[in-house]
């Protein structure tokens, strides 16, 4: 510790004054016209598309789009990293300006790789796999930083002072880790050391923040904002969040299908969004505060690669709501509708709100069918022990994954249990499902308890179905659609036409085509595989459905159609959903009760509306204070 | 999108695209027909001597017989006519004893993997036991206790490699078992018994095939090493290794006596390591994931 102290970075631990308005400094760097084109037959296939944007020294340029938008295309054409075959066929990339500007995509490969690490960084969106894991922290900034130019008998002492720079208690113990012995969060602290160790004019954070908890995400966002404050530092943040990117970032550009459809100010996109498709992101995502709104769900989804040739004009045309003849056959220019902001959409600043009409139209899709409220099931005290393996001498005490939770689930109510990673949350539905056995505590189905007899499996996975996290392994590769959604058809003797008809019938209800019937796992989209696991769930018509995180891997825009898919089934089938998520406003926007949890204990439970509006515990507060909120006038994250 | 062209009927047409599998096949398809059509192939009968005629040159060699196209050994028997009948038993090794080492091996990798606990312990341990003992020295107690036949040529060669399957068949239950599918086909109402047949097996499936046609190749050279120390099947039917050990004595005086048996057995485990190595090229997705994206 004392090292730390001893050395110069050690000052500025301390929080800065926060900044509010950021001097407009020099132009860092200006894409014009970049185009980037896939290896295809018989014409190019253009990945990205006639983009352009100035970053100035010292500002934020979000990339916010959905997967398969292209926004990670451009940290590998600022890196030169394309996959093989992509080519950039069109447009200029300059970095720097004026006389000590230079060409990144003409200069040669020796002065560019020079620029990598010392004056161009990136942070990945997966710190742990990006540390390598047979070495230590220390080992691996040793060896950035002897590659940047510091002195053999100085890295040490450089080294722990970029960890306290990012807020890592006790940094020199950290440098003899290993990878797996930190947390995310202390990951991405130590690739974020990394990026800014050089002292870099630019970082590209490509989902940075994607894979981590909540408050983590509000803590690195705070790092990479004071860093960028005090150094002046231009920062690219590639995301899919365009509530977080309103707050981090000064200027946006919103991407679809590897154009540009949206540039402007990151706060006017926010508040007033012009393009058709940023108004649909908005819409599809639910909120913290503000009225409970149906979710406007985009029909179909982002088009591929090989769907690209199709498209001959705008490439959003297909789902647009607000398409007309034009936008089938040309391609609309990027118009700056008012100072700052531009729009690639025939209809310019005047775009219409025709997107309103969905949202009356099913006003009582909120309404559950409350058949009774006596409860069905009941979890009384119920708590599961981890035991280590023990050795031959020391015997240890197990860890708490749940520990005395108390629940009840009424016919047709949904009940949201949320908590970050740890919390014990997925352990809890593990042992409701019945995949894990209880240490203590029992569950009581319509009155009755489960306990482990073969009879009570068969009236649990009756009444209890649960719905997985990664549908693409949920899904067994080798099954196609139609043997999936009736695989619980299989344990009985049933007619392959009865069979045959409950699939059609079961791919009807999650909204998926006819043909999809006969397709395997791989064929489909991550939307579509998370319907048929969905559908499986819904064989018997169980009156419980546990979720296990259903969302958390898909697109704002697929999420919406899950999620009203949700509200429907319960309206037709009158199903109970037991909803573990992570976000809040997913668990508000479907649940009327919620359960807070933290290291395995509910801390916190009560009517969703009354538990947010007016949390008691801390962490719940916690929680809340990690989301980004809608009113952008606070600043965010404190 | 793209991934839509890999439907169906894909995964044959990959393999058979796969040129080590086409030569591996072809080459394992002659030498079931050579075994076939033995009698009719070969110029004289296996154990035929010609004691006139021993240790003769081939017939291209000077003081070579027409008659003996690749020479006769030390009883004057037909070097060519025994190999063409030698295949018979390798033939039938070739394709019993994987067969045999792979059910026993996987039974127990299939109980040992998905039950878990002491069963699979006790199981593992039987194997490191098994492993530890030399392979070619327990076939050899194995022969001596079960005395000389086919049959039993191949409980020996089964008894000794089934440990092979069962490590490794183990290690990819254990990663299959604990597959989200899995669960969500337990919570279906599908019985241990289905799961496993439904929704494990097919997942060994590509694993299990390479495993088996190495096994074909090792299980040949197992059976020559046997014969040629005289430990396998009954002293009159002809097999490679007996050959090899016949054209060991007289490999002075003629050469082709032991080059021909052992030509064969490399050329056998070739095309064995060949398909082996072209169906995992051609099955295992991380394999051929790697062009893909």
């Amino acid at each position: 510790m004392s090292l730390a102290h001893a050395i110069p970075y050690a000052s500025v631990v301390t929080p800065v004054p926060p900044l509010q308005a950021r001097p407009a400094g020099a132009v860092l760097l200006e894409a014009r016209g970049l185009t980037v084109s896939a290896p295809g037959r018989p014409e190019r296939l253009q990945v990205l598309r006639d983009v352009s944007f100035t970053l100035r020294a010292g500002a934020t340029l979000g990339l916010v789009g959905e997967s398969g938008a292209g926004k990670s295309m451009l940290g590998r054409v600022i890196a030169r990293h394309l996959p093989d075959g992509f080519t950039v066929d069109a447009g200029t990339l300059r970095f720097g300006h004026g006389e000590g500007g230079a060409d990144l995509l003409g200069m040669p490969a020796e002065a560019h790789r020079a620029l990598l690490g010392a004056r161009i960084a990136f942070i990945p969106q997966e710190p742990m796999t990006a540390l390598n894991p047979v070495l230590t922290i220390g080992q691996q900034l040793q060896e950035h930083l002897l590659r940047l130019g510091v002195a053999k008998d100085e890295w040490r002492e450089r080294a722990t002072a970029m960890l306290a720079e990012v807020r890592i208690h006790q940094p020199a113990q950290v440098l003899d880790k290993y990878a797996f012995q930190l947390s995310g969060g202390m990951c991405q602290r130590v690739m974020i050391a990394m990026a800014f160790a050089g002292d870099p004019q630019l970082v590209v954070s490509d989902e940075a923040t994607t894979a981590l908890d909540a408050s983590t995400q509000a803590h690195i966002v705070t790092l990479i904002r004071g860093l960028q404050e005090r150094r002046g530092t231009g920062v690219i943040f590639v995301t899919h969040d365009l509530g977080l990117a309103a707050h981090v970032c000064d200027e946006l550009v919103v991407l679809y299908a590897g154009e540009m459809a949206e540039r402007g100010p990151a706060k006017r996109i926010f508040t007033r969004s012009l393009h058709p498709y940023t108004q649909a992101l908005q819409r599809a995502n639910p909120h913290l505060t503000g009225p409970r709104r149906l979710l406007f769900s985009l029909p179909g989804q982002m088009p591929g690669i090989s769907d690209f040739p199709s498209l001959q004009g705008c490439r959003f045309q297909p789902r647009c709501a607000v398409a007309t003849e034009a936008c089938a056959t040309a391609v609309p220019a990027m118009r700056e509708v008012l100072p700052g902001h531009h729009v690639r959409c025939v209809h310019g600043a005047a775009a219409p709100e025709p997107l309103l009409a969905a949202d009356a139209s099913d006003a009582t899709i909120f309404h559950a069918p409350r058949m009774s409220d006596a409860p069905f099931l009941q979890v009384e005290g119920l708590s599961k022990v981890y035991r280590p393996r023990s050795g031959w001498l020391r015997r240890e005490t197990g860890v708490h994954a749940v520990k005395d939770v108390d629940l009840t689930i009424a016919p047709g109510e949904f009940v949201g249990i949320v908590g970050e990673s740890g919390s014990g949350k997925s352990s809890l539905a593990r042992l409701v499902m019945g995949l894990e056995t209880p240490s203590e505590g029992r569950i009581l189905l319509n009155g009755k308890a489960l306990v482990a007899r073969a009879e009570d499996w068969e009236r649990r996975i009756a009444s209890i179905q649960m719905i997985f996290q990664d549908a693409r392994s949920a899904l067994n590769p080798r099954r196609r659609v139609q043997s999936l959604v009736t695989q619980s058809m299989e344990s009985r003797p049933n007619l392959h036409s009865d069979r045959q008809a409950r699939a059609r019938e079961l791919v009807a209800d999650v909204g998926l085509a006819p043909d999809m019937l006969t397709r395997f796992p791989s064929q489909m989209s991550g939307g579509q595989r998370q319907r048929v696991n969905i559908g499986r769930a819904l064989c018997d018509l169980p009156q419980l459905l546990v979720a296990d995180e259903i969302v958390s891997g898909l697109d704002v825009s697929v999420q919406a159609q899950i999620l009203n898919l949700l509200l429907r089934i319960r309206r037709e089938h009158k199903i109970s959903l037991l909803l573990i998520s992570h976000d809040l406003a997913v668990v508000r926007y479907l649940c009327s009760r919620v359960l807070v949890m933290h290291q395995g204990v509910v801390v916190e439970s009560g009517e969703t509306e009354a538990v947010l509006a007016n949390p008691q515990h801390a962490y719940t507060k916690s929680l809340l204070a990690a989301v980004p909120p809608r009113d952008l006038g606070v600043r965010w994250p404190q | 999108m793209s991934s839509l062209a890999l439907s169906a009927p894909a995964p044959l047409r990959r393999v058979l695209g796969e040129p080590r599998v086409v030569i591996g096949v072809g080459l394992l398809l002659l030498l079931i027909a050579l075994a076939v059509f033995a009698p009719w192939l070969a110029p004289h009968a296996p154990n035929e001597q010609d004691l006139l005629n021993t240790v003769l040159p081939p017939a291209w060699a000077p003081g070579g017989d027409r008659s003996f196209p690749l020479g006769t050994d030390a009883l004057g028997q037909c070097i060519l006519s025994r190999l063409i009948y030698s295949t018979r038993v390798t033939v039938i090794i070739a394709l019993t004893a994987p067969l045999g080492a792979a059910l026993l091996g996987c039974t127990l990798a299939l109980i040992a993997g998905y039950r878990g606990g002491r069963i699979e312990w006790a199981i593992l341990r039987m194997v490191d036991l098994w492993m530890s003992f030399p392979a070619i020295v327990l076939a050899l107690v194995l022969m001596v206790a079960l005395s000389p036949g086919l049959l039993n040529v191949i409980v020996a060669i089964i008894l000794v490699d089934w440990t092979r399957f069962c490590r490794v068949i183990r290690a990819d239950v254990v990663v299959l078992r604990r597959k989200d599918y899995v669960a969500a086909a337990r919570i279906t109402g599908a019985s241990h018994w289905q799961v496993v047949m439904k929704d494990i097996v097919p997942g060994i499936l590509p694993t299990l095939i390479s495993l088996i046609s190495l096994e074909m190749g090792i299980s040949v050279v197992a059976e020559s090493i046997l014969s040629f120390v005289g430990m396998s099947v009954e002293p009159n039917v002809p097999t490679w290794g007996v050959m090899i050990a016949d054209g060991l004595k007289s490999v002075f005086s003629s050469p082709w006596g032991l080059i021909a048996p052992v030509g064969c057995t490399v050329l056998t485990v070739l095309a064995t390591t060949c398909l082996g190595d072209g169906l995992r090229r051609t099955t295992d997705p991380r394999l051929f994931n790697r062009s893909g994206t």
